[in-house]
């Protein structure tokens, strides 16, 4: 070994060799997948979406100033401009998308880089404490108990060394690793420990074999990255939106290019008309918009423990349809936690809540409860790690087994300071627990001084205790365990188990002051004390029982339509028991085997079909064929998988996708990786996840609460509502922008608005209220409806564009109007006397422009009239967009339902203000009644 | 039935009748191939889709809808618009009812006036050779045309004599109809083009007349009548040796003021100055700028080069 990878031992590497090595394999750090080049991703926001048509604009404006400039036409720097402004819109837009893109980007590079790893290296035959990717092949490290392991090390001594491979595996059940060559495989063997998995307890020394990439997780993660990542359903949603403006936009500008040409204007004119339609059309500062509302949107869910790290993730969230869950840590608390007790022939329940703020509910006045307790005290190997007083019990970190830990938690809460307990009871002999006996034993003194007697307590596996035992402790009295109370013991055994939870029994056993004094010299090898016709006490049950909050937001999940699957490694009975607990498998549902027991017929003569909750075990998963699979996720609303494999989570998630599904998936292992990044939204665990997990994932869960996604689910939905509102806000003025040119076109009027305006509305006054409108609160069915299917709930579709263009846009359109006639003729120009005068009112050289009361204008005065026009025009639209806010703020519920809001504006001084308020007002009304009929009337056409 | 479904089944159409069309359509298999080689689907298939679309003999829909539906649909637009449309005719009738029909509401942005030539035949330059009556003669022929309604006669037929020197205010009603004032054709004297029909174009001395835009109960000068000077624009002062002003110094006299509206000022005829360049550099361009001097007037906006005065360019050749 040590000539293999040329180092020592006892010595370790030198510097120099060290240094060597390194520069030859780089450092001891998995490569992050590949980012896009910064300039790449930033010329993409620059040519994404709307852009395209904007450059088309901008590109014929300046080749209208091109061709004037040549003519020498009198005002050309007009269109100079316009192209200017045209590129500025799309060079700003593209910056900011690209700013908001990096922020988030940011949030999680700053995320991966929060625990720099150190390790214990022996180098130039000293100790050395080293930052864990400056490890090389051949380094002897060090790791105890806690540790991360720094490398793929080969070990060469071992000290009770156990580790948790729930990083590369998922089982979270730690698995001891010696020096002993046990398998040809490596991963199965227990002389190598692996990057990323941590040491739970003991101490080993082992020789560095493969960093970096070269480790197992790195190969896992490499394999991830391969697997492909479709678009998100925003995008695929903003695309289908922007092929619809942009069709409306260029066949309506065709149409009128072809009609102003026909029409006989000139070439020139004609290309001035198609600019303005298309500026009219696009929705500028819509995109911009909609990446505000994301990124706040995602702010907000981090400060619910959501980290979104891929903004269009938000609400792919929203349109999730069945989430994959883990078991472990994201249902559950993952601490066993002691749930029931069985003495006295009778089953408490103890108080699993997280806070343990319910009362303890046992009888505590047994003599039986006495005894228990001191044995669960006494016989007992976890201990605090010291100068943890001040934290809550259930938050204290303790050294020994997850079961072990448990009692010590429930002994602490329920009695008090166990350590004191533990010393005044003097331990003199103490077996621990191996995996041939089943049990657990010690001696001690007692801490009543009137007796002298050596208490002897136990505990273990139930059926092996009970084996030893010839009494049972009844209400403090012990009484001969008859067959009757063997049998209430394994009736109660029976129904623990039954319930997903780990039970152990506890007997014990005053040893008599004759026969062992004071100074008793116990011997644990050859056990000179008695083990059998011991007193059994109780039952003990322990459980790794589901958060909270989790029943509650898996009821909210039913409600909302979403369909939650259980994935986990754990065994099917407990899976079934949290499932239940949990609410994933409700209370009046049946499985194929219930309802084989409850009718009484063997399993295959049950009608699958009226099963709707089934159980699927690992095993079984892995004979199916994917139609069986596909029956399943079909048939069954209710499904928990045990004892999967994480290669089998993707094929699960696969499934689920074949169904149609938007499948969101949690995970944390390295292994979950693929899995996660083939669901539409993978959400890694922000405290057990490994970073592969999360790089792999589109976000990430702070507190590893199932009940943050459902937080994330609700906020997701009410993005696409808004954005919804949003988009239907937007596109209403677009027709009160591109009517004028229409008109302007087809009768000669003087321009009612100018593509400079438009702009200003487009980029200036809209984009508050839109923003205003991603704030909007949730409608109050949001959680009630089923999540919206892909391919018919779009972001737009034609109904909301009819109702947009055809009817609302329409109304505003000629309130605008209105104010531009009223602007007009109280000015001079009578409406009748505006139509066809296009020609003349442009003229630079007509100065004497009669107008209906016989004066005569200059063409500078008209245009300066024409301007005021413009901004008559533009408060009329922003006016009627205030109704139109309005009424966008609910998609179903009355404006009186949700209450009104507070959008404040910057308002030009101007009469032509109150002009439009008539069809202000009567948008809303017709919204209303809109409403109302679709309240009244929910489903038709 | 609901409208929706053929509609979403016409569109989603591919995919289904590839399926349905199988067992009775031989061609299938080859489409089949043909779709996978190309990734999606066939012209044909489009096409297909297109003609269902437009009229689905089964479902006895065109585009989506059934006769019904589409009168139903085109009857709520119908009425829709006809009640916007009534809605627009109302807001235009109350806006319209709150108009004078004599006085618009604001003057803001037509005062102070703006000033106007003629002849004006394209532009603002008068280009003309003084032997070839062709380049000359659309010139006169404006001014003829421009001058009819100044004839001494019907001047005199039409309107009256007013006191010379001060405002001509009529008092009374509104509506009533207002009396203007006479400005006979022979005032402009040699420019009048009655003693010389060519207004002197002939001899290379071209009359221009200069008018002040109308505005409605404006008083131009403040009781001081407003006058006209001319220069030579950016050039050479030497180039326009001499100008002559009809009537008097060229003012616009404050008889003609204020004027009340076409509709009841009927037979107003602006007041006119003429300008007489007898003597202007021949076989030059010469830009020339006539400005109007008076208390109120301004004529020195950058952006609006008719405000107050005039630019245009005399070239008069042989």
């Amino acid at each position: 070994m040590e000539e293999k990878y040329g180092t020592s031992i006892s010595k370790g590497l030198s510097s120099a060799r060290a240094a060597e090595i390194l520069a030859r394999d780089g450092p001891n750090s998995l490569t992050p997948p590949k980012a896009t080049p910064e300039i790449v991703k930033f010329l993409k926001q620059m040519v994404g979406g709307f852009s395209i048509l904007l450059w088309i604009g901008a590109a014929f404006s300046w080749i209208s100033f091109g061709i004037q400039f040549a003519q020498g036409a009198e005002s050309p720097f007009d269109n100079l401009y316009l192209g200017v402004v045209l590129a500025l819109v799309v060079i700003l837009t593209g910056i900011f998308a690209y700013y908001q893109e990096a922020k988030s980007t940011n949030i999680m590079a700053s995320f991966s880089k929060m625990i720099p790893q150190q390790a214990l290296v022996i180098r130039d035959a000293e100790k050395k404490e080293l930052p864990a990717d400056q490890l090389v092949v051949g380094d002897i490290v060090e790791i105890k108990g806690g540790d991360r392991i720094p490398a793929d090390i080969r070990l060469i001594f071992t000290q009770g060394c156990k580790v948790d491979n729930s990083s590369l595996t998922g089982e979270s059940e730690p698995q001891s690793r010696s020096c002993d060559f046990t398998h040809e495989n490596p991963l199965e063997t227990r002389n190598i420990a692996f990057y990323s998995t941590t040491c739970v307890e003991g101490t080993a020394t082992g020789i560095v074999i493969n960093t970096g990439d070269r480790t197992i997780i790195g190969r896992i993660a490499s394999l991830a990255s391969g697997v492909g990542n479709g678009k998100t359903p925003i995008a695929i949603e903003i695309e289908h939106f922007v092929y619809l403006v942009a069709g409306v936009a260029i066949s309506i500008g065709v149409l009128f290019f072809i009609i102003s040409v026909s029409m006989r204007y000139k070439i020139l004119d004609s290309i001035i008309f198609l600019i303005g339609i298309i500026v009219a059309n696009v929705p500028e500062g819509l995109l911009a918009t909609v990446t505000v509302s994301l990124s706040l949107t995602a702010k907000r869910m981090a400060k619910k423990n959501c980290l979104v790290k891929n903004l269009e993730a938000v609400e792919t969230l929203g349109s999730t349809s069945i989430i994959c869950s883990d078991k472990t840590g994201t249902l559950t608390q993952n601490r066993m936690t002691v749930a029931h007790l069985w003495f006295d022939d009778q089953i408490y329940s103890a108080d699993t809540s997280e806070d343990q703020t319910s009362k303890y509910p046992f009888d505590q006045s047994s003599q039986t409860w006495t005894a228990l307790s001191k044995i669960v005290t006494l016989c007992n190997r976890a201990e605090f790690r010291p100068g943890q007083e001040n934290l809550p019990v259930m938050k204290r970190v303790v050294v020994g087994d997850a079961s072990e830990t448990a009692l010590l938690k429930f002994a602490e809460v329920v009695l008090g300071d166990v350590m004191d307990i533990r010393a005044r009871n003097k331990k003199v002999a103490e077996i621990p627990f191996n995996s041939t006996n089943k049990f657990q034993l010690s001696i001690h003194e007692t801490d009543d001084r009137n007796d002298k007697r050596f208490l002897l307590v136990m505990k273990g596996a139930p059926e092996r205790i009970l084996e030893r035992c010839s009494t049972i402790m009844i209400n403090g009295k012990e009484e001969p365990l008859d067959s009757e109370k063997a049998e209430a013991f394994q009736t109660a055994y029976m129904e623990l188990g039954g319930m997903g939870e780990r039970v152990l029994g506890f007997c014990h056993l005053y040893l008599p002051e004759n026969e062992f004094p004071d100074t008793y010299p116990f011997d644990t090898d050859s056990m000179n004390f008695p083990t059998s016709n011991l007193c059994f006490v109780g039952l003990l049950s322990m459980i790794d029982p589901p958060r909270s909050t989790v029943p509650d937001a898996v009821s909210k999940c039913r409600s909302a339509g979403i369909k939650v699957i259980m994935v986990t490694g754990d065994h099917p009975i407990t899976a079934k028991a949290i499932a239940k607990s949990v609410g994933i498998i409700s209370a009046t549902s049946e499985t194929v085997e219930d309802m084989a027991k409850r009718l009484n017929v063997p399993v295959e003569r049950v009608d699958r079909r009226q099963a709707t909750a089934a159980v699927v075990n690992g095993m079984e998963l892995k004979d199916m064929s994917l139609q069986q699979l596909d029956e399943v996720l079909c048939n069954h609303s209710e499904i928990v998988f045990a004892r999967t494999s994480p290669q089998q989570k993707l094929i699960i998630v696969e499934g689920c996708q074949r169904q149609g599904a938007v499948v969101a998936v949690t995970g944390d292992g390295v292994n979950d990786s693929p899995a996660l990044k083939k669901a539409d939204i993978g959400i890694a665990m922000g405290i057990a996840g490994s970073d592969a997990a999360k790089n792999a994932a589109d976000m990430v869960l702070l507190d590893d609460n199932f009940a943050s996604i459902v937080t994330g689910v609700e906020e997701g939905r009410l993005i696409f509502d808004n954005l919804k509102k949003t988009i239907a806000y937007t596109l209403t003025k677009n027709i009160a922008e591109l009517c004028p040119f229409l008109i302007y076109i087809i009768a000669s009027i003087p321009m009612p608005i100018g593509t400079i305006t438009i702009l200003f509305i487009d980029l200036g006054t809209d984009i508050i209220p839109s923003v205003a409108l991603a704030y909007e609160k949730a409608e109050s069915d949001i959680m009630n409806r089923r999540p919206r299917n892909k391919s018919k709930d779009r972001l737009v579709n034609e109904q909301l564009a009819v109702y947009s263009y055809l009817h609302i846009g329409i109304m505003q359109s000629v309130g605008a109007f209105v104010t531009y006639f009223t602007v007009y003729a109280e000015q001079g120009f009578l409406p009748t006397t505006l139509l066809g005068v296009r020609v003349n009112w442009e003229s630079n050289a007509i100065n004497d422009f009669e107008d209906s009361y016989g004066q005569e204008w200059t063409k500078y005065q008209r245009t300066y009239l024409q301007w005021t026009g413009y901004t008559a025009f533009f408060v009329s639209i922003t006016i009627q967009q205030v109704a139109d806010l309005i009424i966008r703020k609910t998609r179903r519920n009355s404006i009186f339902q949700q209450g009104l809001f507070r959008t404040s504006f910057l308002t030009p001084r101007f009469q032509y203000w109150f002009v439009a308020v008539p069809f202000a007002i009567l948008i809303w009304v017709y919204d209303e009644v809109r409403k109302l009929f679709i309240r009244r009337y929910p489903g038709s056409k | 039935p609901s409208p929706a479904l053929p509609r979403s089944r016409a569109r989603s159409g591919g995919g289904e009748r590839g399926h349905e069309g199988e067992a009775e359509d031989p061609n299938s298999e080859e489409e089949e191939e043909t779709k996978q080689a190309m990734g999606s689907k066939t012209w044909r298939e489009l096409a297909g889709d297109l003609k269902l679309f437009l009229w689905n003999r089964e479902e006895r829909t065109c585009m989506g809808r059934t006769a019904t539906s589409w009168g139903l649909i085109l009857l709520f637009y119908f009425v829709f618009y006809t009640c916007l449309a009534g809605m627009f005719a109302f807001c235009m009738y109350v806006m319209l009812l709150t108009l004078s029909p004599y006085t618009p509401t604001y003057r803001d942005r037509v005062s102070p006036p703006g000033v106007m030539i003629r002849p004006y035949l394209h532009g603002f330059t008068i280009a003309f050779n003084v032997s070839k009556r062709s380049t000359w003669q659309p010139y006169v022929d404006s001014m003829h045309r421009f001058l009819a309604a100044y004839d001494d006669k019907v001047q005199e037929e039409k309107n009256i004599e007013c006191v010379a020197g001060r405002y001509f205010v009529q008092g009374g009603h509104e509506g009533e109809e207002k009396k203007a004032c006479r400005f006979k054709r022979s005032l402009l004297q040699s420019c009048s083009g009655l003693g010389d029909p060519t207004f002197g174009y002939s001899r290379g001395q071209p009359c221009v007349l200069l008018k002040m835009n109308r505005i409605i109960g404006y008083r131009p000068g403040a009781g001081v009548p407003v006058s006209v000077d001319c220069k030579v624009q950016k050039g050479n002062e030497s180039d326009l040796r001499s100008v002559d002003f009809y009537p008097g110094n060229g003012t616009f006299d404050l008889m003609y003021y204020p004027y009340y509206g076409k509709i009841t000022h009927v037979n107003y005829t602006s007041p006119l100055v003429a300008m007489h360049f007898t003597d202007v550099k021949r076989n030059n361009l010469v830009p020339i700028q006539c400005s109007l001097k008076g208390e109120g007037i301004i004529n020195d906006v950058n952006n609006d080069r008719f405000l107050g005065r005039i630019l245009f360019t005399l070239s008069i050749g042989k």
